[in-house]
């Protein structure tokens, strides 16, 4: 099948669409994750949205809005916790989320159609992806792109350090939640990519991948959204081609892309 | 301009400041000075709002102080020894952020932020990674930050650790000409008593306590300053035959 054939099937182009919305999304919040170490989080949030999908899909309610909420409150509630500082937070995000991604099964195991389900919000299936799917995340993604991008310094600054952006009189607090909440949403939404074990690495990878080739933010940025669009375009046609699961197809191109840019630059750059 | 009254603070239950009261009149230059873990910073970080006293108050132009700072007019150099290696800004982007809620034109907040980098000696490094910058040249670019917004009220804590004899010394000529010139108030810690001695209008003296609040000339009577510290210390004033100064010909026009 020729790549143009592709585009003569409208789940597959569904597929290829909603893919590479969520991938650019992804790719700006990685910076963000990668400058505030904050993989913890994200790890955290991911697993709540897939309680939250789950009790979603069992009350017949949209699991992306009982995802989003459920990741919302547990990002909101990690930042809050690690801010404060009063437990260790690795304590408290490690029981959230093994109680979230609990219930999670739990709930699922009433379900008729247990396994599927469970498969598809664990690894994710791209080729189930609806128009409708494909409008939230386009409206999604353009609030949100443009919402970064349009104050893009002033995260920076407080990434590099709350309290200066504070005395310079950033918002520094509207920021640190919005930026989570904007995690939490774009990470429900990477499950229908990937599945809830594999969103973390999308919104790891690229900025990690990027910031090996470039050092300025910007570009770091740029790097990231054009890395992403061609690996998630990659995988999921290999993965359809061949027959894959396109979620763990996308990861392992996209990890394999990370460590030859290592070996690459240890190689041949000193 | 700041006005601390009886103020205590404790942090995870030890008293760290106990009592404190003074005032700093607008177009102060007033240095901070005492021994390691004084609560030198503390004292400033309570200044800022940062810290939440125990007792007493701070006010900044009569109002609270997150109200004040609210108005933008601060400047603060944080006490800090190095920044992550891997974060992704130039030299001149960290100074831009000075300027990120200031509503004029990218070129113009370029301008100014060349501008202060000259002031700091840090032009050419402009482009260069910050955080692959040495100590005392992070500290440079995070001084000519912490003045670029032309703030009325400066907080450094100690500008010049880290900061060559040569830089330091053009530093304090700068912190001269804009209190002179824009009569800003200067409030810094510093263990450089001799260096800053000559254009400081107060001293504050703190060891948990305020040890002493009051002009240079009397901080220097040896009780004021044994006390503080709380043994026998020797100051050291550069004077004009000073061989560090002449070595870095550093033009001194103390004494
Ligand atoms: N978060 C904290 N919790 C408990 N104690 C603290 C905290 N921060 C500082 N301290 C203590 O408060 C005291 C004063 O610290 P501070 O940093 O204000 O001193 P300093 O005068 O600035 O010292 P230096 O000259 O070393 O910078 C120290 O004994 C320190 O151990
Ligand atoms: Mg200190």
């Amino acid at each position: 099948m020729s790549l143009s054939d592709f585009f003569t099937i409208p789940f597959l182009v569904n597929a290829l669409v909603g893919g590479v919305l969520i991938a650019i999304l992804l790719s700006v919040l990685s910076l963000f994750v990668f400058v505030k170490k904050w993989s913890f989080i994200n790890i955290g949030i991911s697993h709540a949205a897939f309680g939250g999908l789950a009790i979603g899909f069992f009350l017949g309610v949209n699991p992306t809005i009982t995802g989003s909420l459920f990741a919302i409150l547990v990002g909101v509630l990690i930042g809050y916790i690690s801010k404060k500082g009063q437990v260790h937070e690795d304590i408290s995000i490690g029981i959230l989320l093994s109680f979230s991604m609990a219930l999670g099964v739990v709930v699922m195991s009433f379900s008729n159609n247990y396994n599927s389900d469970l498969f598809a919000f664990l690894f994710g299936n791209i080729l189930t992806i609806t128009q409708q799917d494909i409008i939230m995340i386009l409206v999604f993604s353009v609030i949100s792109l443009g919402f970064l991008l349009y104050n893009l310094e002033r995260i920076m600054y407080c990434c590099f350090d709350e309290e200066l952006a504070y005395i310079s009189k950033v918002n520094t607090k509207f920021f640190y939640y919005s930026l989570i909440t904007l995690i939490a949403i774009a990470t429900v939404l990477s499950i229908k990519l990937v599945g809830s074990v594999l969103s973390s690495a999308m919104i790891i990878l690229p900025a990690a991948v990027s910031s090996q080739l470039f050092w300025k933010y910007k570009s770091i940025i740029l790097a990231s959204i054009f890395i992403s669009v061609v690996v998630v375009f990659t995988g999921i046609v290999v993965s359809f081609q061949y027959n894959l699961p396109s979620g763990s197809t996308i990861v392992i191109i996209y990890s394999l892309i990370f460590f030859i840019v290592i070996l690459v630059k240890r190689l041949f750059i000193r | 301009m700041i006005k601390v009254e009886n103020l205590w603070v404790e942090l995870n239950g030890n008293l760290i400041l106990e009592d404190i009261s003074l005032e700093i009149k607008k177009g102060e230059i007033v240095a901070i000075v005492g021994p390691n873990g004084g609560g030198k910073t503390t004292l400033i970080r309570t200044i800022l709002g940062f810290i939440k006293p125990t007792k007493g108050r701070v006010l900044i132009d009569g109002k609270e102080p997150k109200d004040y700072i609210k108005s933008g007019k601060v400047g603060y150099l944080p006490q800090k020894s190095s920044y992550e290696r891997d974060f992704p800004v130039s030299a001149l982007d960290v100074v831009m952020f000075g300027l990120v809620e200031v509503k004029i034109s990218k070129k113009e907040k370029e301008k100014k932020a060349l501008e202060v980098l000259r002031y700091v000696g840090m032009e050419s490094f402009k482009d260069k990674p910050f955080g692959k910058l040495s100590g005392g040249q992070q500290q440079r670019v995070m001084i000519a930050r912490a003045i670029i917004s032309e703030p009325e009220l400066l907080i450094l804590d100690e500008p010049s650790t880290g900061v060559d004899v040569v830089a330091q010394e053009s530093f304090y000529e700068f912190i001269k000409k804009l209190n002179q010139e824009k009569g800003i108030t200067v409030l810094m810690i510093t263990h450089d008593i001799g260096a800053v001695g000559s254009f400081v209008h107060k001293v504050v003296g703190l060891n948990k306590k305020l040890h002493y609040f009051g002009d240079f000339k009397d901080f220097l009577q040896k009780s004021n300053v044994d006390k503080l510290y709380g043994s026998e210390v020797k100051l050291l004033i550069h004077s004009p035959e000073c061989f560090t100064c002449q070595y870095f010909n550093v033009e001194v026009k103390r004494h």
